[in-house]
């Protein structure tokens, strides 16, 4: 098959193959969605190092055992997957220590921000971050989905596997929280 | 909580940022997925084949196995048949032994 063609197929295709064994089908599919899984593992474990590992964990589970993705039962990969990678977390997070946060400096958004400005919306980042890491593990995982990832209410709530309610419910307590920690802020 | 509040969380939430991924690390998955055997779901025929594929004994093993397991097979079934469970008593064992003996 030409390697042209990898990019037009979708992702349900791209894991039929993969079932059959092509490393093709698979590189497609983990150049495709590589970076925004990173992302949501970054939010729960704070460090590149881990947040890649997690990522790289679980495409390699998906390679090695592609059976575990059934089409039937999995209404669509990406809501399926962000699930895998949220357990993931969860499971590095209960082995490890509370998550703190990196030592590194959070890359600022604009250049030509002054900076003043630049290090007041780091601290706010950071003092964001921290709240966040101590919010309830399903608060913080309705936040990551619906706010860093961008997932409606709907497919948070099938990644979730809890009614639209129950998620609205949890962004709200979050909101509520977030807010009176860091009314300072505000 | 007032309306500014609100804006100026909803704001936060939707910038925050992550420390960007090694670009090398979709190309690093897929490098080591490469060395990785796939493990596959195998129906229960599937795995008799393979396990008899694997052992390839001669024909003749075979048809010996299936011969003793058939064997065994019509041994126990025709054996429930003769003896019921009312037939365990001892005198029915002795009139059988003695059937055939006279009296000296």
């Amino acid at each position: 098959m030409a390697a042209a063609n990898w990019p037009d197929k979708d992702d349900h295709e791209l894991l039929r193959l993969i079932q059959d064994g092509s490393h093709h089908a698979f590189a497609e599919l983990v150049k495709r969605h590589t970076e925004r899984f990173y992302r949501l593992a970054f939010r729960y474990v704070q460090s590149k190092e881990t947040a890649e590992d997690i990522v790289q964990d679980a495409f390699l589970k998906l390679w090695e055992n592609p059976g575990t993705w059934q089409p039937e039962r999995n209404s669509k990969f990406t809501t399926w997957f962000y699930r895998v990678v949220v357990n993931l977390c969860l499971d590095w997070q209960k082995k490890k220590r509370p998550v703190e946060l990196p030592d590194e400096e959070i890359p600022l958004a604009d250049d030509q921000e002054p900076m003043d400005a630049a290090m007041i919306r780091n601290q706010e980042q950071r003092i964001l971050e921290k709240e966040i890491g101590a919010l309830p593990e399903r608060q913080r995982t309705a936040l990551n989905l619906c706010f860093d990832e961008g997932l409606s209410n709907q497919e948070a709530a099938e990644v979730m596997g809890v009614k639209l309610k129950a998620l609205q419910s949890l962004i709200m307590r979050a909101k509520i929280t977030l807010k009176e920690r860091m009314k300072v802020y505000l | 909580m007032s309306a500014k509040q609100d804006e100026k969380l909803e704001m936060l939430l939707r910038s925050r940022r992550a420390t960007p991924a090694n670009p090398e690390l979709a190309a690093r998955i897929i490098l080591k997925a490469q060395g990785i055997p796939q493990v596959r779901a195998t129906s229960f025929w599937q795995w008799l084949r393979q396990l008899c594929a694997e052992y390839h004994l001669p024909k003749p093993a075979y048809i010996l196995a299936s011969a003793l397991i058939l064997g065994l097979v019509i041994g126990f079934s025709t054996a429930a048949d003769i003896t019921s469970p009312n037939d365990t008593s001892p005198i029915n064992i002795q009139g059988f032994l003695y059937a055939d003996e006279g009296p000296l």
